[in-house]
């Protein structure tokens, strides 16, 4: 009833023009729909939509917007062959997408309308019907055209469409398959082939790079065997670009080699293949030839000696910097001389212009290759360690070497941010390779030196303690192997006494970041005793609870995890190695509670409650009682929280207690798994619920179920379904059910029917009041096994806005919006 | 140069009409390249919310290719997509905004997320974790402030007016500049100033075109309108609500109710929902020199978001009977608290909802703007609005005067529209171009526009070339430019203009001689040498070469300076000679005068 109305709508020129959203939402409906239906009973069912074309061909003047949506819905809908049908018939898609439609009109210099077009016929090519109408009608021509549109988005468009109609075409319609040089390729993807031919060999630097543009995407996307002999007849041109250097498209050259040797019909081939990428890593410059480098690197069916000479591109910069800083004979580069000559990477290192970028590029991809779980090569992984370490040096001024390339470099890179960054992330990523350890001791140097200095940066500062925090790790496992346990200590006294330093910066990203370092080196190391006395015989500590009361918000957070992990190490741990009384642990939880129920801000709060869970599920509440009376504190402050997070949390600490508990209590056989197994016994039972009763959690659960924010209510819910598993064993939960006529059956029916009305439930009652006795543990079972909540977390389940994004929704809304369009255009939030 | 480029925005609309669109514009500026803005589109919730920065550098990371990121202001449609592509798609590079920008962007982010989160099924959006790591990254500069980005790029904050923290950025490299405006407003209003910026004359203008053509009416008007129709509700007893974006507008509205209340001495309770406003307000008072002048003044005595009338909300609230004005967030009526108020309140004629801003298709906001009075709730609920339906526009852009103004104010060499309807983009840039006479340029979305300038590159010259010049007795003259030879050294991005000599020296290259020859053939059977003696005669006879030193040397030759003639018999006809003539180019004048001469002939022969 709505469409044939929308559709009068859009098509009436008088009325102002839909908004673009709904318009691509209502294009989303029909794609969905056509999708799963090729019939033409759509067409035949709604003739509005029909009547919607013609009546917008018969505009004289269509909106561009309405045109390029007309379009786009006629793509969609000729997708299937007899609804394209039926359109030809009406002679609809020739007057659309035929030389005399929208094409010869003005409004084909909007470049939606273009864009329209392109969709439109992208949709519908999914047969040979449209190829051949494509084919036939002159449309060839506009495509080719549009691949130099001044669109980036037609263009882009158009190039995406050709390769997918050279696919549909030469692998559906083909009857001899093209396997040899002179096949008959079908009419279509010969037109497409034969521009792309011509195309390559014009001097047109524009049209070239259209060609390769698409071809590299057709080689990324189509692996059968055709696709070589397409190769075969344009190798030849290709590998001129490289030689002759005539049109300037080399930039181009790497990518589609790269996804030529990803695909298998090269990639096992003999020969010329393969001595065209071995060229093109010779002959392109450093920094073209680096992204195909990378990608060989991870190729494993890559040729061994093809191999080597992309590891050589790839490391020449870093052999090159090895070089430049050493004296001669002292360390040998990277790099055996005889594959490498390193003449243009030292001339590009040697200009401030591209010194940074080809250094940022090379690290770029080793990092890339690094972090490959499985690498298809073995990295000289010392060497590059003492290279990074290098090109740190030469950033914050701590080598100035002699040599002319040295000094030049060194000029060129101090105080380069862009090349510390990328350098720290490739040494982080090096910590998991390496097995050496001589380097150690220079690269904690210059690791230590940059979280010194005041001239780093707040990033370059994050990735220093990202990378020291690995290495870290790293040393702790060499010295556990060489013993080298002095070493290991004064490195981490080192580190905390620069800690101590960068926690009092006034600038919050930088004791933020500081924090954070101390939480994930606590996470890592806080078995080990060198650790733990190097830490807590520092002034970090204290220095972190003091953070507590920082102004920045992200800071007091970051300071409670911290604070929460430090907990581990001193009265957490079974055999705490703090003296004095130091580390009041009741001082700290009342510090914590504290910021949950004071603090102004959400992110310290949504701190302490995942810390307080942490500690819950490490077991460090204490006993049962003492836990029960925690998560019942906890409960009642995060209950009314303003931050949603806040609550879901006290949500998830909730389920913790909960298994926990019944883990406790219940049967012996239950082993710590998420609530399932159901408790027999009514002694336990009681027991537990009792504890729950106690502890004030229904009252929270029921209440969270009402939550004007979903994901509290989704989450109370399935906690409350997992207990009702526990104490209702699913046989039982009928009869249960039945039995209403408890002292409590009146009350619990009020809570179902209060439930039902979710996040509009007025007066959510209290305990003691007329209500439910949240505190009564018989009415929490019956209402456990009354209510329905298989319904509420269906209800639930639903996003919030699904009411709103149905079609039904969509088209009530541009109907509506049609109507009353008024000026209230153009404002944002 | 420079080169810009409109980023990807999948959706194809004719601008920000009805369409809050996103802001995301690539300048590229003598090599260097700017990302302007980083916005995302609210209208939708999948991969088109964000622009599709994949169009940005098709091989190569953007890290690597991008100098630096521009924020202009907090509003998601110019920053909202930024956590996004910092932590997700990798850029690692630096952003810069203004200090308030940089405080209050990851609450609206945050605000955002929190409604993205709540819709099940969201993926792919960024986490809390990422908001913060990416809020670390960036650099706060102050206004008028230069940064410099690196050796070359440079940028400056200008006040923009239009939000709290908003400001338009000079972007410079060597002589060459951009000025892109973001959002401004050239109007001050209630708690903001107007924007400025300086005769700066850039190359480019790039200027948003929100209100085009709209002269619009004055602020006031609205405003009253809006104590008017919150004042009636609340006298009849009934329920305002007012569903906001945790900061901006609010903050605004806010104070016009509290100075509203306190002047009429009302009494009904004003709220704000959300935990956040205390941060808000926090930040407002924080950044009270962002503000206009008299907030500025009147906070000597009392700080104006220091709020005595509104208080916090307690859903509870929202039953209690009487009258009472809530602000709540989100500001859509997506989910959350305000629509939980909207469908508390919705039933009752007397209750009212105002929406001060824009709302996407696909929210109850959206739905009731534009009429609909019957919605579909959960659970195949129906509600029925009575209550009445306010839409207030607040926003604060520029409209054609205020772009005017500001075009006249920077003196931009070329003006870019972006961010407006393509019809009245067209007639501002035919006003543009005829008052200014400048190029004006609107490219559609995904159109690259490339400007051509005419740098002026300063050379430096040295002083030895300075010193002969004036030697030869030329003063520098402004007035009289003349001409001067040197060899011109491109090095590290910088010129100088030297000496041939000292280039060489310092280029260590060796000297080639250039020398032009010519052969003159004369008429003449005697004997080489007597013909050379002709020709020597010939010329120390001429009074134009009298200060030139004519030597006729004993191989035969003759010179004059370093013009050398020598004469040989012609192969064939021994009654013709040839003399052969060379010259280095410094002598060219003289050369060319000397084979000039000798072509007309040697005069008869007086012995």
């Amino acid at each position: 009833l709505l469409l044939p109305r929308v559709c009068a709508a859009l098509a009436d020129p008088r009325q102002p023009g839909s908004d673009d959203t709904c318009l691509e939402k209502l294009l989303d409906w029909f794609r969905t729909l056509t999708e799963f239906d090729p019939s033409v009973k759509l067409l035949q069912d709604n003739p509005c939509l029909t009547e919607f074309i013609t009546s917008v061909l018969a505009l004289p003047e269509p909106s561009p917007s309405i045109l390029s949506f007309t379009l786009r819905l006629a793509g969609i809908l000729a997708a299937s062959e007899s609804r394209f049908q039926h359109l030809q018939q009406e002679k609809l898609l020739v007057m659309l997408f035929g030389g005399d439609g929208p094409l010869s009109s003005t409004v084909w210099e909007d470049a939606s309308v273009r864009s329209g077009w392109v969709e439109g016929v992208h949709s519908m090519m999914q047969h040979q019907l449209a190829l051949h109408f494509i084919c036939n009608g002159g449309g060839m021509d506009v495509i080719f055209a549009l691949q130099g549109d001044p669109s980036l988005f037609v263009a882009s468009a158009a190039s995406r469409l050709l390769v997918h109609m050279l696919i549909l075409s030469a692998e559906s319609e083909t009857t001899k398959h093209p396997s040899t040089k002179d096949c008959d390729w079908p009419a279509c993807a010969q037109m497409i082939i034969k521009h792309i031919e011509d195309s390559l060999q014009s001097n047109s630097a524009s049209h070239v790079e259209q060609s390769l543009k698409l071809l590299t995407s057709l080689f990324g996307s189509c692996r059968s065997t055709w696709t070589e002999v397409l190769w075969l007849g344009i190798a030849k041109q290709i590998e001129s670009f490289l030689t002759e250097k005539t049109v300037q498209v080399q930039h181009m050259l790497a990518s589609l080699l790269l996804n030529m040797a990803w695909s298998p019909v090269f990639c096992e081939s003999e020969g010329s293949f393969w001595a065209l990428v071995t060229s093109a890593l010779e002959r392109l410059t450093p920094v073209q030839a680096g992204p195909l480098a990378v990608g060989l690197l991870r190729l494993y069916k890559c040729p061994q000696d093809v191999r080597i000479q992309a590891l050589t591109v790839l490391l020449q910069p870093m052999d090159c910097i090895l070089r430049a800083a050493s004296q001669p004979l002292e360390h040998a580069g990277l790099l055996d001389e005889s594959v490498s000559d390193p003449a243009a990477v030292e001339s590009l290192l040697s200009s401030k212009s591209s010194c940074a970028s080809l250094l940022c590029q090379t690290l770029a991809h080793l990092e890339k290759l690094l972090c490959l779980i499985h690498l298809p090569v073995d990295l000289p992984y010392a060497s590059l360690l003492r290279s990074l370490v290098t090109i740190l040096q030469f950033c914050n001024g701590f080598l100035s070497p002699t040599s002319p390339l040295g000094s030049t470099i060194s000029r060129i890179l101090i105080n380069c941010f862009r090349v510390q960054r990328s350098a720290l992330d490739v040494l982080a990523a090096l910590s998991e390779r390496i097995g050496c350890d001589t380097l150690i001791g220079s690269l904690f140097d210059v690791l230590l030196a940059y979280l010194e200095s005041p001239n780093t940066s707040p990033t370059v500062l994050k990735k220093t303690f990202q990378a020291t925090s690995k290495w870290l790790v790293r040393l702790h496992e060499v010295s556990c192997s060489n013993s080298q346990w002095q070493q290991t200590q004064k490195i981490l006294e080192d580190v905390f006494l620069v800690l101590q330093k960068r926690l009092c910066s006034p600038c919050w990203e930088i004791r933020d970041s500081s924090l954070e370092f101390l939480t994930v080196l606590i996470k890592c190391l806080r078995d080990q005793d060198e650790f733990r006395q190097s830490l807590l015989s520092s002034e970090v500590p204290r220095l972190t609870e003091n953070l507590l009361e920082d102004p920045e918000s992200y800071v007091r957070a970051s300071a409670v995890i911290a604070v929460g992990h430090l907990a581990f190490i001193t009265y957490f741990a079974p055999e705490s190695p703090v003296v004095g009384n130091q580390y009041n642990k009741e001082n700290t939880v009342a510090k914590l509670q504290e910021i949950l129920s004071a603090d102004p801000e959400g992110f310290p709060r949504r701190a302490v409650i995942s810390i307080f869970t942490k500690w819950l599920r490490q077991g460090c509440t204490g006993p049962l009682e003492d836990t029960e009376q925690f998560v019942s504190r906890v409960i009642q402050t995060v209950e009314y929280d303003l931050d949603w997070e806040v609550r879901l949390g006290g949500l998830e600490l909730v389920e913790v207690f909960c298994s926990q508990t019944i883990c406790q209590l219940g049967p012996p056989e239950c082993s710590y798994s998420p609530v399932s197994s159901a408790i027999t016994s009514s002694v336990h039972q009681n027991k537990l619920l009792q504890v729950f009763c106690r502890a004030k959690l229904f009252r929270f659960l029921f209440r969270s179920l009402c939550d004007c924010d979903k994901p509290v209510g989704q989450r109370a819910c399935d906690i409350l379904l997992a207990l009702r598993g526990s104490f209702y064993p699913i046989s039982t939960l009928k009869d249960s059910q039945e039995a209403g006529d408890s002292p409590a059956g009146p009350s619990i029916a009020w809570l179902q029917r209060t439930l039902r009305q979710g996040s509009l439930a007025q007066d959510f009652p209290s305990d003691g009041g007329n209500g439910v006795d949240f505190g009564d543990p018989e009415s929490m079972l019956l209402a456990l096994g009354t209510i329905d909540l298989e319904e509420l977390h269906d209800e639930l389940n639903k996003c919030s806005d699904h009411v709103e994004k149905s079609p039904q929704s969509l088209l009530q809304d541009i109907l509506a919006t049609v109507g009353t369009i008024e000026e209230n255009e153009a404002d944002c939030y | 140069f420079p080169e810009m480029s409109h980023l990807p925005c999948l959706c194809w609309g004719a601008g920000a009409g009805q369409d809050v669109g996103r802001s995301c514009i690539l300048v590229s500026i003598a090599g260097k390249n700017v990302m302007l803005d980083c916005g995302m589109h609210m209208g939708y919730n999948d991969d088109r919310r964000f622009p599709d920065f994949s169009y940005i550098t098709q091989n190569g990371r953007l890290t690597d290719f991008l100098d630096c990121v521009i924020i202009s202001h907090f509003h998601l449609d110019h920053c909202g997509a930024l956590p996004y592509f910092s932590e997700m798609v990798g850029y690692d590079g630096p952003i810069y905004m203004t200090h308030p920008t940089k405080a209050i962007c990851p609450i609206l982010l945050e605000d955002y997320r929190k409604i993205t989160v709540d819709k099940k099924g969201e993926t792919n959006f960024f986490t809390s974790q990422m908001i913060k790591d990416c809020m670390k990254k960036v650099v706060a500069v102050h206004l008028h402030q230069t940064v410099q980005v690196d050796e070359e790029l440079e940028i400056k904050a200008y006040y923009a007016g239009h939000v709290l923290g908003a400001a338009m950025f000079q972007i410079k490299v060597g002589c060459e500049s951009v000025v892109y405006t973001g959002d401004y407003n050239m109007t001050p209003d209630r708690h903001l100033g107007a924007a400025w910026v300086d005769k700066c004359r850039p190359d480019l203008l790039i200027s948003e075109s929100t209100y085009a053509t709209t002269i619009r009416d004055s602020k006031r008007c609205r405003e009253r309108d809006f104590l008017k129709k919150v004042h009636e509700t609340v006298e009849r007893g009934g329920k305002v609500l007012i569903p906001v974006f945790a900061l901006g507008r609010a903050q605004e509205l806010c104070i016009l109710l509290e100075t509203f209340w306190e002047r009429m001495n009302l009494k009904a309770p004003i709220y704000f929902s959300t935990g956040l406003t205390e941060k808000a307000n926090h930040y407002y008072k924080l950044f009270i020199t962002w503000t206009n002048q008299k907030i500025r003044k009147t906070f000597v005595q009392r700080n104006m978001f220091e709020f005595k009338h509104i208080k916090a909300f307690d859903r509870a609230f929202a039953d209690k009977p009487g009258p009472m004005v809530v602000f709540a967030t989100p500001g859509m009526l997506h989910a959350g608290q305000s629509l939980q108020i909207f469908r508390k309140w919705a039933g009752n004629e007397k209750n009212m909802v105002i929406m001060p801003g824009y709302c996407v298709q696909g929210t109850v906001g959206h739905k009731i703007l534009s009429g609909q009075r019957k919605l579909e709730m959960e659970g195949r609920q129906i509600l029925e609005v009575k209550m009445q339906v306010e839409y207030m526009s607040f926003s604060a852009h520029a409209d054609a005067k205020g772009i005017m103004q500001l075009i006249r104010q920077a003196e931009p060499r070329n003006v870019l529209l972006v961010h407006g309807e393509a019809k009245k983009m067209e007639f501002l840039k035919q006003k543009i171009e005829q008052e200014f006479h400048v190029n004006c340029y609107m490219p559609a979305n995904g159109e690259t526009t490339t400007i051509f300038t005419n740098p002026s590159i300063p050379v430096d010259i040295s002083l030895g070339l300075l010193k002969r010049e004036t030697a030869i007795g030329l003063l520098p003259d402004a007035k009289k430019p003349k001409l001067m030879h040197g060899t011109l050294i491109m090095k590290d991005n910088s010129f100088r203009l030297v000496s041939p000599e000292q280039a060489l020296k310092e280029l260590g290259l060796a000297e080639h001689q250039l020398r032009f020859t010519c052969r003159v053939h004369i008429q003449d059977p005697r004997k080489e040498h007597e013909t050379v003696l002709r020709v020597y005669n010939h010329l120390k006879g001429q009074v134009v070469l009298k200060d030139y030193s004519v030597q006729h040397l004993p191989d035969g030759s003759i010179t004059v300076e370093s013009i050398l003639i020598q004469a040989t018999a012609h192969s064939e006809d021994q009654g013709t000679k040839v003399l052969l003539v060379s010259w280095t180019y410094q002598d060219e004048e003289l050369g060319s005068y000397l084979t000039a001469l000798l072509k007309k002939g040697l005069p008869p022969s007086t012995s």
